[in-house]
């Protein structure tokens, strides 16, 4: 579960003006709330630069809010964003993996790391091995592997700790169908495992077959925030795209 | 210290099986120092064999039988005569001679009523081997004069020698080459450790950036400081290893390599003993801390290795300057300088190789180091916890 609370993030822009500065204070997430349940799927769209990025940052415990919390699997961020860290697999676009390592290292690394006990993380490392096929390159250092392999391992080493909650920025930007389907697939199988899972993406076609809640967020705001079969009756346009691009226009 | 030790082992694996890493911080490093002995020995041996073997074109104008006897007891010296003073710049310039002597036309009737004559000697003073080798053949050749003329004037040879010079040296072989040779030694260190750590600091952390895992690794349930200590620690060895893998080099380079005078092998030996090695190790450890911590700082912002090193490289002038400093004659370690970062550890080293170390003012730099070091690490810390300058 996951409960965002008021959530707001300020940042301080710098403008320079000739000799001198100018400094400014612009807010990327504007106390936004939403409430993401376990065994669902929660989607947050919004246009480039909308907060999206910023929310699940602050989540994550990658980022502090300037204000608000955000409750992650009974965790209260704003008590220290180090155990939280615990609850989450966070994986997107920009969490690459350690090109000089192994599959192998790379998994007793995290696993080590996520305190998981020796044995455990053995056989866990196993088991998500041979689910996702990585067994015959788990020797060959990420730097060496293709876009799909690298894809592979990092699903493992997001799910290395079995979190309860998942969060996935724009996960399948700039990757081929193939390499794409498989993390599609991951986002299933943890909605079937009762795990909260929250993503963010440009792809409709991603979210009409994923989404079970949704909100959107527009310029650091939440201009809509429901479940998707909700949405999906009060759609004025033609196809999910339009019916989004619409809803920006609005806001 | 668990998470400390995971970050740390894992920042090592990676940068131990990069290629540059190895060859900048380990095969260089050793095999600086002997390189440059070897090189130097042989540079020096192969200019004054060649030097040697070089004719070198006399112009000589009303010389004296006995200096031209002088000049062709050696084969290699060639002379041209000439009647009278010709333009001579132009002349060697032009290489047709090298040097040129012009001795006065009575020169004998001069030296026969036991006056004091004028030889002109036209040079050039870049000429080094031509001008040492004319002259020794002056010298020889005035020393056989005043010879004669003492023999002359029945003046018994002691009686011309109003004093002999004895120069008793009490400073000790290590003492003096300690303090002539001593500042060399951190600069060889110091200019090293800067490498490795700036090296492996734009990798741990401009570089993470690039491969787009600085997000990963903040994403781990680990504080930022943890991170940032560990990315500290490791570019403080990859600068520290080096500066241990020069002192290696330079021992080993003394024992194997052939050439180096006995008396200069002995007192380098002597002052590289157990204790001066540690001594100086000791003040490099905390000094290492400080260049990362002040490397991190100046590169947390940056985006590209491009960027980060035009970042951090102007600061190379803040520890040439003052290791500068610590190599010229007049600069000495007193409380004055004690309390200055790499003009106190170059100083102090020449200290402690000449074995003259005051222990207290040692003491006061190791501390002022680590105080140093731990303001640099706070710094960079709070850098690194800056959101926009690492999420960029």
């Amino acid at each position: 579960m996951i409960q965002v609370q008021n959530l707001t993030k300020s940042f301080k822009v710098v403008t320079k003006k000739g000799f001198k500065k100018e400094t400014s204070t612009v807010n990327a997430v504007n106390n936004v709330s939403f409430e993401c349940r376990p065994g669902r799927i929660f989607s947050l769209l919004g246009p480039n630069g909308a907060g999206k990025t910023t929310t699940l940052r602050i989540i994550a415990g990658i980022i502090n809010p300037s204000s608000g919390t955000a409750i992650v699997d009974n965790v209260d961020i704003s008590k220290g964003n180090e155990d939280v860290k615990n609850h989450i697999g966070f994986l997107t676009g920009s969490t690459g993996l350690y090109e000089r390592l192994n599959a192998d290292e790379t998994l007793d690394f995290f696993g080590k790391i996520y305190r998981i006990p020796e044995t455990k993380l053995k056989e866990r490392k196993e088991y998500l091995f041979e689910k996702l096929g990585i067994n015959e390159f788990r020797k060959k250092r990420i730097g060496q592997m293709s876009t799909g392999m690298k894809q592979k391992v990092s699903i493992a080493r997001t799910l290395v700790h079995d979190p309860e909650v998942l969060i996935f920025d724009e996960p399948t930007s700039g990757l081929d169908v193939i390499t794409a389907e498989s993390i599609i697939d991951l986002i299933r199988e943890s909605k079937q495992n009762g795990k909260t899972v929250i993503f963010s993406s440009h792809i409709m076609s991603e979210v009409d077959l994923l989404c079970d809640d949704l909100a959107i967020i527009n310029k650091g705001n939440v201009i809509y925030n429901d479940s998707f079969e909700n949405f999906k009756s009060e759609m004025k346009a033609e196809n999910l795209t339009q019916e989004f691009i619409n809803r920006i226009k609005e806001a | 210290m668990r998470d400390l030790a995971l970050i740390i082992k894992k920042e090592l694996s990676e940068l131990l099986r990069d290629k540059k890493t190895i060859i900048n911080s380990i095969v260089l490093p050793t095999l600086l120092v002997p390189i440059l002995m070897i090189g130097a020995i042989k540079v020096t041996q192969l200019i004054s064999e060649k030097n040697q073997k070089k004719t070198i074109r006399i112009g000589l104008v009303n010389a004296p039988k006995e200096f031209m006897t002088l000049i062709n007891n050696d084969t290699l010296n060639k002379m041209t005569i000439y009647s009278r003073t010709e333009d001579f710049k132009t002349l060697i310039n032009a290489d047709s001679v090298q040097t040129a002597l012009v001795f006065p036309p009575d020169w004998n009737t001069q030296m026969d009523s036991l006056e004091t004559s004028e030889v002109q000697i036209f040079r050039n003073g870049t000429k080094d081997n031509v001008n040492d080798r004319v002259r020794s053949l002056i010298d020889d050749y005035e020393a056989q004069l005043k010879n004669k003329r003492i023999t002359r004037l029945k003046v018994p040879i002691d009686k011309m020698t109003p004093f002999v010079k004895n120069y008793i040296e009490i400073g000790e072989q290590k003492e003096l080459i300690g303090k002539r040779i001593g500042g060399f030694i951190p600069y060889l260190f110091i200019l090293t450790m800067w490498g490795g750590c700036l090296l492996a600091a734009i990798d741990l952390v401009t570089g993470e950036k690039e491969r787009k895992t600085i997000e990963t690794t903040l994403s781990l349930p680990i504080s930022k400081f943890t991170v940032l200590l560990g990315k500290a620690i490791v570019a403080s060895l990859l600068g520290f290893i080096p500066a241990i893998l020069n002192l290696v080099g330079l021992i080993a380079g003394l024992k194997l390599i052939d050439g180096i005078p006995d008396n200069f092998k002995m007192a380098i030996n002597e002052m590289l003993s157990p204790q001066s090695i540690t001594l100086i190790l000791l003040l490099l450890i905390p000094f290492s801390i400080f260049l990362s911590g002040l490397i991190i700082s100046l590169i947390a912002g940056a985006t590209t290795f491009k960027e980060a090193q035009s970042k951090a490289t102007p600061i190379i002038m803040l520890i040439i300057l003052p290791l500068v400093l610590a190599m010229m004659p007049g600069i000495e370690l007193t409380w004055a300088t004690v309390l200055v970062p790499v003009l106190n550890i170059g100083l102090v080293v020449k200290e402690i190789m000449a074995g003259t170390v005051d222990m207290t003012q040692y003491a006061i730099i190791l501390f002022s180091l680590i105080a140093f070091a731990v303001a640099t690490i706070y710094f960079s810390y709070r850098k690194f916890s800056d959101e926009n300058a690492i999420l960029k």
